[in-house]
């Protein structure tokens, strides 16, 4: 698959040593995200709890059930959103588009709250099935919308749709958090996005979601390519466009859902990671969705990192450091491109 | 036989009435064919059909002997290559790459590129002629050099038929004749068939075998081009009077639309052989000028674009600015009409400076009409040229008797008072363009700026704009400075022509004596020659280029050496 | 697209414009926008004194007449003028300084689906009141809180937007990071905040008029009387502005200029309007497209016409939350929940104009 048709093998050479470097990197990080929190561990008491644990340990045991869960979940999320991201600029051509577009976050969302609010669940774990249903009831709705009326389905229509089914659905989930104090105090956490607080049983929960949609998106990555030249020129070329791009965004879709069920919505990780990415090895998916996997979950494990130190003890949400770290790439990349590319 | 055919074909967008009617077409294998026609006759849509990206309403495409939807559409890709109008190339995008792509339909699902894809590339790169551009990203290149880049992603597709949507639309001369050069020689060393829709009729002569001829949806005329580019089957199918001029020592016609305002032939030489000044009879002097400037730079940001400008544009007369692609002809508009701010020179309106007055009293004596604007969405065509009265207006004064009287006057002027309460987005081109001039028109200025006011018109719409200018020229004796593509229209239409290149002015002064074949050699890099205008014996621009040299075609009867170019007018 | 069909709006343009002149002035009136705005105002006055008599305590419309004179009973009088009255035009002031902000934003963008709450200037009022709340400042003071960072967050948009120039995708671009920022420090106060203050910030993150008393509504009708006779003024210019930043420079027009006064306008109008009720959602997005689905492109009388849609649209909504409900709900939350299918509406309608 990762293998570069051009007669330039210096280039190819060149990007391999970056994706290996990319992995690296995020191995460190993830080295870190074990060590680094309340308190500090050292690397071998860290390597221990992985692979030679005892429970007598204090540091062992705050590695392997608090460290190991937030930093594999933040891998698989990492990975998923970074990835579902491209391929969601990649469809709709719109450097703009992120996995949030489809209203998945919001959907999640409003599940959670609907399975507070209505069956009184209260631990997080047992979030994940009713965000995942939310995620995908509410990106359901919008394709339905997006594509129904005259024209069919258009990217506008469809990002269209998703802004005003996300609307639409966190003003009702502002009525049912105004009715009800007690379900606030319970989701507000979860609302922020965050990685802290779940099992590895959540990670087990999403995992398969998030490999499936994962491996299905770089399986499609030379179908993004082409789909990347724009529709006409796409089916000139003889593709489907259709079913490409349906089967993308179910992929899209499952990925999102999984990792929002996971660590709640989390922006800005989808939208800004595939830019970096892009402005490393040009516009071709071949390379943008490998390097997405890695540098995903750097960006997320770092801001989590991030997280925990700034405010010690307390934490900050992860959501809410992506945003801090986000917007401003995304004016930066506002303020460098040319206005009629935008 | 031809592989490429359409029986009964009808097309149609929605439920809406059909665009293309019973179509009955047949490719001719291994030649070059063109489809002509006004905007909106239907030709794009047509070639989108036969390239399978639109279910027929009725009837069928016929490839290779079978219904183009019973096959797999892979396979219809391997077959039938197309190039849409315009395609946008992702950011950053290398040549590779984007040619690279082009061989999606011979991989299979998985299948990473191979030798024959990598081989596929390399030679439909060496044939556009990009294989040097091969790293460049694609959106540093030129116009021409793009248009290049994307036929070798059709190239590497390795279809024997080639469709392509207006490949020399928004192209300058030089950039056009590149393409040209480059879909000839792909017949005729490949053998391939080609099928284009063009813009230009002159394009279709110089390089087609078949054209085929569309009105409203149906096909009008077909055969080779010295059949179907005849004066009345041009006039019938565009609604224009038409002029086909043979020039004596080359086989290419030139097809001119004859617009009503067409320059005069002076009655003085009248019959005489030779191409003789227009202007009046004095020596080609400056009369006093309208618009002068001195040593002008200016440009965008960093970027300078205009470097050390010192022209004149002639009072009371129709000047013309051309030039290649980015040769800095909208921004010396622009800066004239303080748009953009100069950074070193000055500019002067009736000998004084631009910047003196205040915009809104600068604005009352000159009026531009910027390249492709764009109206809101449901504004009425009245209260578009009403926002002309800008100038003279203020917030409490919105309408007054002189307000009212200039905008039925402009509307009256261009024609479009019938229009009046039609939304814009609702008009044809031509009718919109119209309406924008009736706009600059109610600003009442004696200096009225046009840029590119006839591109994206198909000829009868640009008779219609251009006879319009000629008409305020010379009714009202507005001075007018318009950038125009076609250097032809320059020739007929403008008493003054400057010609620029790279942000400097090559040449200015009536067309006869600004346009030779130095000039235009040196300054858009393509062998022309000129050839006297049968209306008014100014000249016209005919590009030489090898374009079609095996083309068999009668000796003309009357083509002996010293015979003025003939206008068979049937 | 030579469709001789041309809209209802082209088509009868004509026949209703009329022309006013006096000496040096002189307008174009269009009688159909006019009667419109003759209309929505008779619907306005109505559905307010309706309100007046609405509520737990019902009161026919003949005590409230009286009560509104002052000769009526020290309770009714007391409900009237000191309770209902002052959230009614709270309620009627707001929706047409946000649908106003929301028509100004739309025709500076060229981008009929920008309001100022997706640009981030409600999320820098929310801000600022979230720290207000948080504080345990005086609630008073809540408002001018607001504003400020109403005005900080516009500042912070308009430098980080300029580059010689607005455009309007950039402006977009920078107002949905400055949006996303802003929002992300607020939900860090929510989430650390007691949970005391965390409904009290939710109940004024989603835009309420409950509450209102005349202060508010001095504050509101001041701003307004200000503001709007600008923005009636500004819509002039804005006409010519959207035919292009060339067309308009070469009609004379000083392009940047006229934007930076629309934009002050516009963040003036929604900044007070959301330090008062806070950030309520859909009302600029949508009642500017009512109004142009109705009266055609936007001119000074559409864009009073669109004012008062925007009282109708609010003060309708407040009274749903406040008396059609089995439990009573902000109008923020009704704005949406009318707001969004409708929108969803208009994008079968329009096919891709957007």
């Amino acid at each position: 698959m990762i293998e570069h048709v051009s007669a330039q093998p210096s280039s190819i050479r060149w990007r391999s040593a970056g994706l290996f470097g990319t992995a690296l990197l995020l191995w460190a990080v993830a080295l870190l995200s074990l060590r680094v929190g309340s308190i500090d561990i050292s690397t071998a008491d860290a390597w221990n709890a992985l692979f030679h644990y005892s429970a007598d340990s204090y540091e062992q045991t705050v590695v392997r059930y608090f460290r190991l869960p937030r930093t594999v979940i933040g891998l698989g999320v990492g990975a998923a959103l970074a990835v579902a991201g491209a391929a969601m600029q990649a469809t709709t051509r719109n450097p703009l588009a992120g996995p949030s577009i489809l209203g998945v976050n919001s959907g999640a969302a409003f599940g959670v709250v609907m399975a507070v609010y209505y069956w009184q669940i209260t631990h997080p774990i047992h979030f994940v099935w009713f965000a995942f249903a939310g995620g995908l009831a509410a990106s359901a709705l919008v394709f339905v919308l997006g594509s129904a009326g005259p024209g069919g389905v258009s990217p506008v229509k469809l990002a269209l749709a998703g802004a005003i089914v996300s609307s639409l659905l966190s003003a009702w989930l502002t009525a049912l958090l105004l009715l009800d104090q007690q379900t606030l105090d319970i989701v507000r956490f979860w609302l922020a996005g965050s990685l802290a607080g779940r099992d590895l049983s959540v990670f087990f929960a999403v995992l398969p979601f998030i490999a499936l949609g994962v491996a299905g998106l770089l399986l499609l990555s030379h179908q993004l390519n082409v789909l990347s030249l724009g529709d006409d020129t796409a089916r000139a070329l003889g593709m489907r466009t259709g079913a490409v791009r349906a089967l993308v965004a179910a992929l899209t879709v499952i990925t999102v859902g999984a990792s929002v069920a996971a660590a709640g919505p989390i922006g800005f990780v989808g939208l800004a990671v595939p830019h970096m990415v892009r402005s490393l090895v040009g516009p071709d998916y071949r390379w943008i969705l490998p390097y997405c996997v890695f540098a995903g979950p750097v960006l997320l494990l770092s801001a989590d990192i991030i997280g925990r130190v700034i405010a010690r003890p307390a934490e900050v949400q992860v959501g809410i450091v992506t945003a801090f770290i986000g917007a401003p790439f995304l004016i930066g990349l506002a303020r460098r491109r040319r206005v009629a590319d935008l | 036989m031809s592989r490429l055919a359409s029986t009964d074909l009808s097309l149609s967008y929605g439920r809406s009435t059909n665009v293309v009617h019973t179509v009955n077409l047949e490719i001719p294998d291994g030649a070059v064919t063109s489809i002509i026609g006004p905007n909106g006759c239907g030709k794009s849509t047509l070639l989108r059909a036969l390239a399978r990206l639109m279910a027929p309403a009725s009837g069928t495409v016929i490839l290779d002997g079978q219904a183009i939807h019973q096959y797999p559409t892979k396979e219809v890709a391997k077959r039938l290559g197309l190039l849409l109008q315009q395609p946008v190339a992702p950011d950053a995008i290398v040549v590779e790459d984007l040619v690279s792509r082009g061989r999606y339909p011979h991989q299979s699902f998985l299948q990473s590129p191979n030798e024959r894809d990598r081989l596929a590339v390399e030679r439909a790169m060496a044939l556009a002629g990009v294989t040097d551009l091969r790293n460049r990203p694609v959106d540093e290149l030129s116009g021409g050099q793009r248009q290049r880049v994307w036929i070798a992603m059709v190239l590497a597709q390795e279809s024997p038929i080639l469709l392509l949507d207006e490949p020399t639309t928004y192209l300058d001369v030089a950039h056009q004749h590149e393409v040209l050069t480059l879909i000839r020689r792909l017949n005729k060393e490949e053998g391939r068939t080609v099928l284009m829709v063009l813009h230009d009729i002159n394009h279709a002569a110089w390089s087609s075998d078949y054209v085929v001829a569309m009105k409203d949806g149906s096909l009008v005329a077909q055969g080779p081009p010295d059949e179907v580019l005849r004066p009345d089957l041009l006039e019938h199918v565009f609604g224009v009077p038409c002029d086909v001029v043979r020039a004596v020592n080359t086989t290419m016609p030139l097809c001119l639309a004859r617009g009503r305002c067409l320059k005069r032939k002076e009655p003085a030489t009248n019959g005489s052989k030779d191409i003789k000044p227009r202007i009046g009879h004095e020596p080609p002097v400056m009369q006093t000028a309208a618009i002068r400037t001195e040593a002008l730079c200016t440009g965008y940001g960093q970027r300078r674009v205009i470097d050390g400008v010192t022209v004149a544009f002639p009072e009371g007369k129709v000047s013309a600015i051309v030039g290649p692609n980015a040769s800095g002809k909208s921004t010396l508009l622009r800066s004239i009409a303080r748009l953009l701010p100069v950074t070193a020179g000055m500019v002067m309106l009736h000998e004084l400076p631009i910047g003196e007055s205040p915009r809104r009293a600068f604005a009352r004596k000159l009026g531009m009409l910027a390249q492709g604007p764009s109206a809101p969405p449901g504004m009425v065509v009245e209260d578009l040229v009403a926002a002309g009265r800008f100038p003279y207006q203020t917030w409490y004064r919105q309408w007054s008797r002189d307000d009212e009287r200039a905008v039925e006057r402009a509307m009256e002027a261009t024609g479009v008072s019938e229009l009046r309460c039609r939304l814009v987005e609702t008009l044809s081109g031509g009718q919109r363009q119209r309406v924008w001039l009736a706009m600059a028109l109610a600003q009442e200025t004696p200096v009225l700026l046009l840029d590119e006011p006839t591109t994206f018109l198909d000829i009868a719409h640009q008779m219609e704009v251009l006879d319009l200018v000629r008409e305020i020229n010379e009714r009202d004796g507005v001075t007018v400075v318009m950038v125009l593509h076609d250097l032809c229209q320059a020739c007929r239409y403008a008493d003054h022509v400057v010609v620029m290149k790279d942000g400097h002015v090559a040449a200015s002064g009536p067309p006869q004596h600004v346009f030779s074949p130095e000039l235009l050699r040196d300054v858009f890099g393509v062998d022309s020659i000129l050839v006297p205008d049968p209306v008014n014996d100014m000249p016209l621009v005919l590009p030489l280029a090898d374009f079609n040299p095996g083309r068999v075609r009668a000796p003309r009867p009357n083509g002996a050496p010293g015979d003025r170019a003939r206008s068979s007018r049937a | 697209m030579t469709s001789q069909q041309a809209s209802p709006v082209g088509r009868n343009m004509r026949s209703r414009l009329k022309v006013i002149r006096l000496r040096g002035i002189s307008f174009r009136a269009n009688l159909w926008v006019l009667t419109l705005v003759c209309a929505s105002l008779a619907v306005a006055l109505l559905l307010s004194a309706w309100a007046l008599t609405l509520g737990s305590f019902s009161l026919p419309i003949r005590e409230v007449v009286r009560a509104l004179i002052g000769s009526g009973s020290d309770q009714a009088r007391f409900i009237v003028m000191d309770l209902r009255l002052p959230r009614i035009m709270a309620a009627v002031l707001i929706g047409a300084m946000l649908s106003m902000s929301g028509a100004i934003f739309q025709g500076v963008v060229r981008n009929p689906l920008v309001a100022p709450d997706m640009i981030g200037i409600n999320a820098g009022a929310s801000l600022s009141a979230v720290i207000w709340i948080v504080g345990e400042h005086p609630s008073e003071l809540l408002p001018i809180a607001a504003f400020a960072g109403a005005l900080m967050a516009a500042g912070a948009i308009y430098l980080l937007t300029w580059r010689g120039n607005i455009a309007g995708a950039r402006l977009i671009l920078v107002g949905i990071g400055v949006n996303a920022m802003l929002g992300a420090a607020t939900t860090i106060l929510l989430v650390r905040s007691e949970i005391h203050d965390a409904s009290r910030i939710v109940l004024w993150m989603t835009g309420s008029v409950y509450g209102s008393d005349w202060n508010d509504v001095r504050v509101l009708a001041f701003a307004l009387a200000v503001l709007a006779p600008v923005g009636v003024v500004l819509m002039w210019y804005l006409r010519v502005l959207q035919l292009g930043d060339l067309t308009a420079g070469s009609l004379g027009m000083p392009v940047e200029r006229v934007r930076l006064a629309l934009i002050i306008v516009g963040c003036g109008l929604s900044g007070v309007a959301v330090s008062i009720a806070g950030p309520i959602g859909f009302v600029a997005l949508m009642v500017p497209h009512v109004a142009r689905m109705l009266a055609g492109p936007m001119t000074s009388g559409v864009f009073v016409l669109t004012a008062l849609l925007g009282s109708i649209l609010l003060l309708g909504s407040d009274m749903i939350g406040q008396h059609a409900l089995p439990v009573g709900l902000p109008a923020g939350v009704i704005t949406a929940a009318l707001g969004a299918p409708y929108f969803l509406f208009l994008l079968y309608r329009t096919q891709t104009r957007v």
